[in-house]
């Protein structure tokens, strides 16, 4: 009696283990994220150049649906002038209102191999929302693997406008009408 | 029953595990997202308030050029075009050594005072994973009065004078500042700078070598670029009232205009002094008596991290 209650004591340690070891790395194979994901913006007109640059980012890419969620916090953005900053924050992207920029979208045409073959160009199709405003964009980026390591990056324009951010006439010369927004991550698999 | 146990522990790391598995892929993004501090940033938009110190400083490699002007008082009246016929200047450079580290020198025409800071970043207000509900700054200047000494000699009699040494060291103000802010929202900050002022020699023995004051500073944005800025230093020992000579409390209303690089400030104040060691113990005008000056501060702010 006592060793039948000790022996199914073990059995049913041994199945918790066996489910807990399981769903971790089934969880550990299929999400991958990238904690220090690099994202700029940058701005050109003949006045001068803006350059705002995070490397904070933090990106998860679900490779059962292809599905690419990106999140950048406001205030973790730099700028090499110190005015720059503190306009961005206080005067246009208003961070204390809209602490974070959000993209979630799915990888066209996903398939699991493409993380593991070399860098190929894709299309992702998402939500970024920005400045407290929803906008439904198709972005160009790469994915594959670059020197062992699973590297993604994305390319696109936006306007300000497009996202309610005024900017006044009195600096309109300086501001591009344009932004354009550089994405680069190395995932690793989720939980290492 | 034991075994019943057993199962729904089973079960419910089976349905935990399954409930990760498939968490909503934003939740796991929260999740991941470091906690951050937030620091309380522009609590005013210039390095001063008004006349006075605001806890806002240079970053690093950052400098700032301030052309400041004071007029005559409106009660110069039509023939002095309301004061606009007077006007004392200062101006002063001021770099950002590190973040939180600014030192500064400037020139005034009146009184013809040299001055030199410095001001530290002691405590960033902040929110988050750090809170902290001031921002403290700890203001240190010395002012050099260069005007020519008035005199070489010291009455001892009506008829009888003493030979007077005139010292150096006699030329020197000294202005310690803390300088205590809130950021209460978006739009509105105060600050309080309690303030400890040394001169060496003062006009008169009747005026006091060491001044203690409370400044009260306050902004109000009106627009993201357009703010409301108000000002008051309360001197706790003013000076009795010298010959002729009476000294008021220095108040000053204003508002700051911020284009990119540049904040304008533009303000009505009954001190001509534009320096703590000038403005604070030494302000002769009254509000009451139309003894307004006209002003403006000019800002331009230079970045040397190319």
């Amino acid at each position: 009696m006592h060793l039948t209650n000790n022996l199914n004591i073990m059995k049913k340690q041994l199945i918790i283990l066996v489910i807990l070891i399981s769903s971790v790395s089934v969880f550990g194979q299929d999400k991958f994220i990238a904690k220090n994901a690099y994202i700029s913006f940058y701005s050109s007109t003949p006045l001068e150049d803006i350059l705002g640059e995070s490397n904070e980012a933090v990106t998860i890419l679900d490779a059962t649906k292809g599905e690419v969620v990106f999140q950048a916090l406001m205030t973790t953005f730099h700028f090499k002038r110190a005015l720059m900053e503190e306009h961005f924050n206080e005067n246009y992207m208003e961070s204390s209102k809209f602490p974070k920029a959000k993209f979630k979208g799915i990888i066209e045409g996903f398939n699991k191999d493409m993380l593991k073959a070399p860098v190929a160009n894709i299309k992702i199709t998402g939500q970024l929302n920005v400045h407290g405003v929803e906008k439904t964009i198709t972005v160009p980026g790469t994915i594959g693997m670059e020197a062992g390591r699973l590297v993604a990056t994305a390319k696109f324009k936006v306007t300000p406008e497009e996202y309610g951010i005024v900017i006044p006439s009195l600096v309109r010369d300086k501001i591009g009408k344009e932004m354009e927004i550089t994405v680069k991550d190395n995932y690793v698999p989720f939980g290492q | 029953m034991k075994r019943n146990y057993y199962i729904l522990i089973g079960l419910f790391i089976l349905f935990f595990s399954g409930n990760v598995y498939s968490q909503d892929l934003d939740a796991l993004l929260d999740a991941q997202t470091k906690p951050t501090v937030d620091y309380a940033t522009a609590s005013f938009k210039a390095s001063r308030i008004i006349n006075g110190h605001s806890v806002e400083q240079m970053k690093k490699k950052q400098l700032d050029f301030r052309i400041s002007h004071r007029f005559g008082t409106l009660n110069d009246g039509a023939y002095g075009l309301y004061g606009l016929d007077r006007s004392n200047i200062h101006f002063s450079l001021e770099y950002g050594l590190t973040d939180w580290l600014m030192l500064g020198v400037g020139r005034g025409s009146l009184n013809k005072i040299y001055d030199s800071f410095a001001k530290f970043k002691l405590y960033r207000q902040s929110s988050g994973e750090k809170n902290m509900p001031v921002s403290i700054s700890y203001l240190t200047s010395i002012e050099i009065n260069s005007m020519k000494f008035d005199t070489t000699r010291i009455q001892l009699t009506p008829t009888t004078f003493a030979p007077r040494v005139n010292y150096f060291s006699s030329r020197l103000t000294y202005v310690n500042q803390l300088l205590i802010a809130r950021k209460f929202n978006d739009n509105f900050s105060f600050q309080l700078s309690p303030t400890f002022i040394h001169r060496n020699l003062t006009k008169t023995a009747l005026d006091k070598n060491d001044i203690f004051a409370m400044g009260f500073g306050a902004r109000y944005k009106l627009s993201k670029r357009l703010s409301l800025n108000a000002e008051y230093f309360y001197t706790l020992n003013p000076n009795a009232k010298v010959m002729e000579t009476r000294y008021y409390n220095s108040a000053s209303i204003g508002i700051d205009i911020e284009t990119g690089g540049h904040v304008f400030q533009i303000m009505l104040t009954n001190s001509q002094g534009m320096r703590e060691g000038s403005f604070i113990p030494q302000t002769t005008d009254s509000w009451l008596k139309s003894g307004i000056h006209l002003g403006f501060n000019i800002s331009r702010v230079f970045a040397f991290n190319k």
